[in-house]
Parts: structure tokens; C-alpha cells; sequence
């Protein structure tokens, strides 16, 4: 199994960094990353002749966010406390204004998140995005769509430009 | 800047969050070799045994008798602890509670892992919170050794199953209506998701582990009868490493997970906890399953033992050293230093 260990020290720091941004968590990024690995393991001679397995392992690793940590709960913390609205100049910094989008991230439907995650951060088209996530691309549109207005509610930055642009 | 470009530096400048790769990797490795070593005493079971089918108040392991006294600390139903919990004292955590039990597996040794979590809350009932959980076995018997894997979607309703072999057939379980895998033979194995009265799916999932065969017809049986002999709610209680009391207010037990290998039961299972709300996600995480050596600085003592502490950019890490047989503890989370603390206060530790 020299194969699967070499496969598993090359996509380990990928799936580790994409599953701390599904989770928002270091311990639960972990903790999904390892399930998977076992389970690549367990399954790895399938695995391996798949024509793309690392982007197998990346849909494990999503639909493993997805099923385990899935949820209603999602729609609850969607429709949770929103922070107070912010003036614009209290983002003084970028990183406060990261930091403001980070905890917006962590409110999203587990899905939306999903989207957002593999649109902006692993930086895939939309086809290939409702590939992994076994729907069709109008669905993921709709994910974007719904995800980017949950983010913008309220939003200092979406003000300031706006501001910007009205002047 | 626009709101796309901020979203992508958001996450750039997470980069550092991820966890090591190499620690994980070891972590992983030592679930596959445990998994692979000898499964076989203490939870073989006769043909057709009850494997999973416990009373509800009988704080049991699976299929073994546990010496817990139920007078101490219990995971209740809602995931909260008993408000008559006793003193600090008590020798070692008592059972958790699964959402559902499994009532037939195959026989033979079993090594598995189990994990809930708190999924929401029904409309009906906001207040009421629901649990999800899965159950990721191994079976051992005769030299054949089957891996079982048993889900609760709620999310995801037997239309719109997928399969790792191609599309489904449509078939009925106990009158439910059900989608299997055409094709069982291949190293994908059988899977199976049922209809769930509530709403979504229970997927079964039942395959010759790497090295073993099982002849696809035994697959398909075994798939059903375990889908047949699901029951909820459940009464399976499974026996952690370590247990949690008295939580603070508000604060819930959202998630755990046991890993209990069939050669090495007892306070060896690996035990996580998420704690929080459970209306957002769990800020809290607590677990045996440390993965690397600990780091940062001493810390101040807990239970009498040492800790050490780190701070990551506001990620705060605790470690209680030698908490279960010399093996440390991690209490983790965005929250002040002072709140680990009075977690690892909370823990309840094996003598």
C-alpha cells in the first residue's frame, strides 16, 4: 500500500486546508479528513483506478461534510442571530473585515457553504462544482445566489462600495 | 473590494487553521492498523444476536455488560447531562445514547465507531432537539471480515439516492419504500437506502473489507436484514473513554463520536465531544483522539494533572496530560482560556 501512503502525503495538505474551510474547524477538519482516509484506504483499490482519485477523495471529503455534519441545523443557524449591523468605519482593517466574513461563512447552510467554498476557494467552474455535489449546475447558480445574499445582509463592505458609487 | 474577493481572502488567510498533515496521516494510520489487527473476542456474537438491541436503561457497550454504576454522570436523550449527576468521584462515564439502534448484524466480532449529532430542531417542536447518527463497523468471523456503515439522511429522501456502483433498483423494505444498488459484486459493495417515516433516508451500507471476499448475494441479505431491524428511537448506549458533567448553562452536547476497537475495549476507545448551543456550530471540542504531541506552554493544573496550553491566533488549545492512561485530553476552541478550563473541570476521567 506504498501507493496509498504517497497518494495520501500528496493531497493531504489540500484536503486539509479545503475541509477547514467546510468545517470553520481545525479539530472537525481533522476529524473529517481522517474518516476519509480510512476510508480510501479501506477502498483504495477502487480508489486508485478511478481516472481522477484525487478528485474522488474530494468529493468524499465533501459529501462526508455534507451527510455527517449535514443538516437541518443549517437552516437554524442560517436563520440565527445576525451580528449588528456594522458601520463602515469599523472595519478599520481587512482583517476585521475577514474575520466579520469568516463568522458569516459559519452561519450558511451547510450546502451554500459548500458552494461558496469550492466557487472561491478550490476556484472550480460551476459544472464541475455540480459534479461533485451530484446536481445539476442550476442548482449550484441558486446555492451561489442564495449564499452570496446571505453574506452581503448587512455587509460594511457591500456599504462602503456602494457608498463609493453613489458619490 | 468587492464581496467575491473577500470571501476568497477570508479564506486564504484561514490557510494556517488547517491541521498538520503529518499527525493526521499517523492519526489515520493507527485507525487502519487497529482495524486491521485481530478483531475477535469481546464482542463475538452468536448467529442472529441482538448485536446492538439494548435496553434503553441498561448502560451496556454494544453487546458487553458494563460495570458503570447508573447512578453517575448519564448523556441524556437531548444530548444534555442529568441534573442529578454525582460527585466528581465517579470512576468512569456511563453510555451515551445512539438516536437509533441497530437490531441485527452479522455475526462476529465487532470494532466499531459511533457518532451523533445534533442536526436542528423539528418545526413542530424548535425547543426539541434532533439527532442524526452513524455507525462505521467492523465484522469479523470465519477469516472474513465485512465492513458495515449505517447513516441517518434526513436531508436526503430515497429519490435522490446515488450509488457508488451505478443507479439503484427500486425494492421495499418492511414496507418502506427503498433504493439498492444494482450491482453488489464490485469493491463498492451493497448499499441500500430506506425510507424513513420521519422523512429522508436510512442508507446501509455493507462491503468485503480491502483482503476479504463475501459472495454478493451474502452482501445484498446482510444489507436488508440490517435495514429491516433498524429501530428507532434508539436505546443503544455506547461506553466513551471519558465522559462530560454538569455542563454550563446553555451549553449542550452537539456531537460525540466513540471508536472502541474489538480487541481493546474499555477506556482505550477514542472519544470526541463537540459542545455549544447547537444553534450554530459547536465551539467547544473535546477529544482523546490527541493527534500530534502536545504543544504551547505549561498550563495551569486540572484534576490534579498538568496541562499545557496553546494560542493560535485565538484558537486556543488545552491538553490535560495523562488523563486516560497516560494519554492526554485536547479541549479546543475560539473561546477564552477560561472556558477550556472549566471544561476540563467538567471531564470526567476513569480512576
Amino acid at each position: 500500500m506504498a501507493d496509498y501512503d504517497d497518494f495520501a502525503r500528496a493531497q493531504l495538505p489540500r484536503l486539509l486546508r479545503y475541509a477547514t474551510m467546510l468545517t470553520g474547524e481545525r479539530e472537525q477538519a481533522a476529524d473529517l479528513v481522517q474518516d476519509v482516509l480510512v476510508k480510501v484506504y479501506r477502498h483504495w483499490a477502487r480508489i486508485s483506478g478511478a481516472d481522477h482519485p484525487d478528485r474522488y477523495v474530494l468529493r468524499m471529503v465533501t459529501n462526508g461534510y455534507l451527510s455527517w455534519r449535514h443538516s437541518r441545523s443549517a437552516r437554524v443557524i442560517a436563520s440565527g442571530d445576525l451580528p449588528e449591523e456594522a458601520r463602515a468605519d469599523d472595519f478599520a482593517s481587512d482583517h476585521a473585515a475577514r474575520e466579520d466574513m469568516w463568522q458569516r461563512l459559519s452561519r450558511l447552510p451547510k450546502r451554500q457553504r459548500a458552494v461558496v467554498v469550492l466557487r472561491y476557494y478550490e476556484q472550480l467552474p460551476d459544472s464541475e462544482i455540480a459534479g461533485l455535489l451530484g446536481c445539476a449546475q442550476a442548482t449550484v447558480r441558486a446555492h451561489a445566489h442564495k449564499a452570496l445574499a446571505s453574506l452581503r445582509n448587512g455587509l460594511a463592505v457591500e456599504q462602503m462600495a456602494e457608498a463609493r458609487e453613489t458619490r | 473590494m468587492n464581496i467575491e474577493n473577500l470571501i476568497k481572502d477570508t479564506f486564504t488567510a484561514r490557510e494556517h487553521d488547517a491541521p498538520d498533515s503529518d499527525a493526521v496521516l499517523a492519526a489515520a494510520r493507527q485507525r487502519i492498523d487497529s482495524r486491521r489487527s485481530g478483531l475477535s473476542r469481546p464482542l463475538a456474537v452468536a448467529a442472529g444476536a441482538t448485536v446492538l438491541t439494548l435496553g434503553a436503561v441498561t448502560a451496556v457497550a454494544l453487546n458487553r455488560p458494563d460495570p458503570v454504576d447508573q447512578s453517575q454522570t448519564v448523556a441524556t436523550a437531548n444530548g444534555s447531562q442529568d441534573s442529578q449527576t454525582p460527585a466528581p468521584t465517579a470512576p468512569a462515564p456511563a453510555g451515551l445514547q445512539m438516536p437509533y439502534s441497530l437490531g441485527w448484524l452479522p455475526p462476529g466480532a465487532v470494532a466499531y465507531r459511533a457518532q451523533r449529532i445534533n442536526i436542528g430542531s423539528s418545526a413542530a417542536n424548535p425547543e426539541a432537539p434532533l439527532y442524526g447518527g452513524e455507525y462505521m463497523l467492523t465484522v469479523t468471523a470465519g477469516g472474513q471480515v465485512l465492513e458495515v456503515g449505517v447513516q441517518q439522511f434526513r436531508m436526503v429522501p430515497v429519490d435522490q439516492a446515488m450509488f457508488k456502483s451505478g443507479p439503484g433498483s427500486p425494492v421495499t423494505i418492511k414496507g418502506q419504500r427503498a433504493v439498492e444498488s444494482s450491482v453488489s459484486t464490485g469493491p463498492g459493495g451493497y448499499e441500500l437506502y430506506v425510507e424513513h417515516p420521519d422523512g429522508g433516508s436510512m442508507y446501509v451500507h455493507v462491503a468485503a473489507a480491502y483482503g476479504s471476499t463475501a459472495p454478493a448475494q451474502q452482501l445484498v441479505d446482510n444489507g436488508r436484514r440490517i435495514a429491516e431491524n433498524i429501530q428507532f428511537p434508539g436505546t443503544t448506549t455506547v461506553t466513551p473513554a471519558f465522559g462530560l458533567r454538569d455542563l454550563p448553562a446553555g451549553m449542550r452536547i452537539c456531537a460525540f463520536g466513540v471508536q472502541q476497537p474489538a480487541d481493546r475495549p474499555g477506556p482505550q476507545a477514542t472519544t470526541s465531544y463537540s459542545l455549544g448551543t447547537c444553534t450554530v456550530q459547536p465551539t467547544v471540542h473535546v477529544n482523546s483522539a490527541v493527534v500530534g504531541q502536545p504543544e504551547g506552554t505549561p498550563g495551569q493544573p486540572v484534576q490534579g494533572r498538568e496541562t499545557r496550553y496553546a494560542d493560535e491566533n485565538g484558537y486556543h488549545r488545552l491538553w490535560v496530560l495523562g488523563a486516560l492512561e497516560g494519554a492526554p485530553v485536547v479541549i479546543a476552541g475560539r473561546v477564552p482560556p477560561a472556558d477550556l478550563y472549566d471544561i476540563a473541570n467538567r471531564l470526567v476521567l476513569p480512576n
